[in-house]
């Protein structure tokens, strides 16, 4: 995608496809042979239904974000053809300058992505004028450049969404559920989008994060690719207002990223603390005074006590030995005769 | 334990060996008994001319004399709780509340109180009805909620645990993502239907040509990385092979070779024992022919020393049996001792012990053996081999022979 400038609240990239050859709601495209010979300049198509849900998405950063990030911005951009995307937005702006930025580029919704540290992701969804808004944590981030994905879905097709049944038990779910499904489903008729249903978004929670996946759908039988791109999000809190407004849900298993680090950095700390006290101690030990001991408690393990006995003295050469030599031999002779 | 302080406080008590437990001595807020026995709970700034003292020096709760007259001085504030803490613990209700009973004498040490975390459970259904587009239909929105679909590997097993996401390891990255995989199986083995009554297709068409997510150049990349594993697979594959089969040939090779020696040992045995005239058959020759050519009884390379014919062509199958004992034990055991090559010239002495030594007699051997029921049997004499083994022992003359010829 080629990168065009644009200014912040002007018009977005030219919005008619140049590449893409769209046909609405099944319709044949009716010249297959100029078709197969260019598949660069497409006459845009008559729309055969109208589009109603008038739902666009503006997708942008703050400054800051590394090159994973601004990949899956690009990505969910391609996924998702009622998007708009913007510049990258000061530090210094407060954020309900966003809900104006929204309104100048006629959008209702928006996905903001916050880096902090050059490290730490955040992502906003929010409905812009009045609505809800949640903030999350964007944990494993993979894009669709990665080669291990292998599907590939229509650019611009509308996708199914699937949600756990979990997000149907609890409010904030339910909340979250209804942002997604708002944010991410592609309106029918969109002129960007492809009237064919290929692909899946998979939302599930686990670990309490939402999991999100994105599977092509190969055959009717449900046998499925993963395309890309995939992430974790990590609900922090939700707000009764755009980016602001009193909050409505907190999640208490939240752990912020500094909090973890400076976690796992005492954790060493402690170990490393524990070592030193341990070594000085042993020290201590060393240069205390110690009490000379004066008997050996050891002394007497060994005194086995027994009689004494009278010396004798030898006074006479002690017999001579019988030196049998060939002891073996005259026994293997007498065991041969005796046969 | 944690004190939560407006300012710092600077106590001397004494050596710092009160706070052997780890109490730092900023920590200590401290509930002071003063001169006039009423107390108060603020933070000092104590001069030097104060007592100090405990029930013994690893107490943690010194209760500290003061005097009356003290500065109070306040250093910077940390963030959040000051004002608040402040307030509740001013003097009068601190000793109101010790008057209770509420405050027990010695450090008291103010907590936060737990986090309050908001679930605004009313808001958010409120919230939740207002922001739901009731209008839309499910066509705009496609959504699904579903369990995953069967685990197909797991009923195969007999394992039906049907696991809700709850259950699920998150850490074991294989089974999360098969989780996630059936889910999205499931989802569109329930929409597929409703679709097509629908009728949006979710096939495109063959001569459908438009532009993909991902491009054709990333798809050849990713078709190649694909090809090259695979090789790689196969190749590894191919390389434990064959070093499986070289680790099984050189054995099989070693069993061989180690084989073929024995048979030279005992053969080489055979022909050397033949030739110092111990034993007077070629049991040995045809032994090996008759193995590699099935009976064919060719004794054409076989040097034909004399007594070859003697030996046991005749002889009944009992003395053959007998025979086939070998050489008496005397000559068995002087042979496994001594070898054939290796005799020492002092080993044999003609004494009178070993000329009265009669236990390598044998009767029947001395008398000759299958002579005289042998020779009642002739059968096919050069057919019939001679038994192995069990060789009369030549006289002296023809064994000098024998010796010659060699």
């Amino acid at each position: 995608m080629s990168a065009l400038k644009r200014k912040r609240g002007g018009k977005g990239p030219g919005g008619k496809a140049k590449k893409v050859k769209l046909v609405e709601n099944g319709n044949k495209p009716q010249t297959t042979e100029m078709e197969q010979n260019k598949e660069i300049t497409v006459p845009p198509p008559v729309s055969m239904g109208k589009w109603r849900n008038k739902e666009r998405v503006l997708v942008f950063s703050s400054r800051g974000i590394n090159f994973r990030t601004r990949h899956l911005m690009q990505d969910l951009r391609t996924m998702m053809p009622h998007t708009k995307a913007d510049t990258k937005m000061d530090r210094k702006d407060k954020l309900f300058v966003i809900n104006e930025v929204c309104e100048i580029k006629n959008c209702n919704k928006c996905l903001f992505f916050e880096a902090k540290k050059k490290q730490d992701l955040y992502m906003w969804v929010a409905n812009v004028p009045h609505g809800p808004s949640a903030k999350f944590l964007v944990q494993n981030v993979h894009t669709l450049a990665e080669l291990k994905m292998t599907g590939n879905c229509l650019k611009g097709s509308r996708p199914l969404l699937s949600f756990d049944p979990q997000f149907d038990t609890e409010p904030h779910y339910a909340l979250l559920k209804e942002l997604f499904i708002q944010t991410f489903s592609t309106p029918q008729y969109h002129p960007r989008s492809q009237p064919f249903v290929d692909h899946v978004f998979t939302f599930t929670i686990t670990d309490n994060r939402i999991w999100f996946r994105n599977y092509q759908i190969i055959e009717e039988d449900a046998s499925m690719v993963e395309i890309g791109p995939r992430f974790v999000l990590n609900l922090i809190k939700i707000f009764q207002g755009s980016f602001g407004g009193p909050t409505l849900f907190e999640n208490p298993h939240f752990e912020s990223p500094n909090t973890h680090r400076r976690v796992i950095r005492m954790a060493t700390a402690s170990r490393l603390r524990e070592k030193q006290m341990v070594k000085e101690l042993q020290k201590l030990k060393r240069t205390e005074n110690k009490e000379a001991v004066t008997r050996d408690v050891t002394d007497d393990v060994f005194a086995t006590p027994a009689e004494e006995r009278p010396v004798h003295i030898e006074l006479e050469a002690p017999a001579a030995k019988v030196v049998k030599k060939n002891k073996h031999k005259a026994f293997k002779r007498q065991r041969k005769q005796n046969r | 334990m944690r004190a939560v302080d407006s300012c710092k406080r600077k106590l001397r008590i004494g050596t710092f060996d009160y706070f052997g437990a780890g109490v730092s001595p900023e920590d200590i807020f401290g509930v002071l008994f003063t001169d006039d026995n009423s107390f108060s709970c603020e933070p000092l700034h104590v001069s030097t001319d104060f007592m100090v003292f405990g029930p013994q020096n690893h107490c943690l709760y010194p209760i500290i004399l003061v005097n009356n007259t003290m500065d109070i001085i306040e250093d910077d504030e940390q963030l959040g709780e000051t004002s608040e803490q402040d307030s509740e613990l001013s003097d009068g209700e601190l000793q109101d509340a010790f008057a209770k009973g509420l405050l027990k004498p010695g450090l008291n040490f103010t907590t936060q109180e737990p986090k309050k975390i908001v679930n605004n459970v009313e808001g958010l259904k409120q919230c939740l009805a207002d922001f739901r587009k009731n209008t839309l239909p499910w066509i705009e929105r496609l959504d699904m909620v579903n369990l995953p679909a069967d685990d197909i590997v797991a009923k195969s097993e007999g394992r039906l645990d049907n696991k809700a996401s709850e259950d699920i390891n998150p850490d074991d990255d294989f089974q999360r993502e098969m989780f996630f995989y059936r889910q999205a199986q499931e989802a569109v083995l329930e929409a597929m239907p409703r679709l097509l009554k629908l009728k949006i297709a979710t096939k495109r068409p063959e001569d459908y040509f438009a532009e993909m997510a991902k491009s054709d150049q990333q798809m050849q990349k990713i078709r190649k990385k694909l090809i090259t594993k695979q090789i790689m697979m196969e190749k590894s594959e191919k390389a434990k092979k064959l070093r499986e089969q070289r680790k099984y040939g050189k054995k099989v090779q070693v069993e061989v070779i180690q084989k073929r020696q024995r048979e030279k040992k005992a053969m080489m045995s055979s022909v050397k024992r033949y030739q110092k005239g111990m034993t007077d058959k070629l049991d040995f020759l045809e032994g090996d022919q008759k193995t590699a050519k099935g009976g064919a009884p060719a004794k054409g390379g076989a040097p034909a020393k004399g007594g070859a014919g003697k030996g046991s062509g005749g002889q009944t199958p009992d003395k053959k049996a007998m025979n086939k004992k070998g050489p008496n034990a005397k000559r068995k055991y002087k042979d496994q001792r001594f070898g054939f090559g290796g005799k020492k010239s002092g080993t044999k002495w003609n004494t009178k012990d070993s000329h009265n030594d009669v236990s390598g007699f044998r009767a029947k051997v001395a008398h000759g053996k299958g002579g005289k029921g042998g020779k009642g049997g002739k059968a096919g004499p050069g057919g019939r081999g001679p038994a192995k083994g069990g060789a009369k022992r030549l006289g002296k003359n023809a064994r000098k022979k024998m010796k010659g010829r060699s």
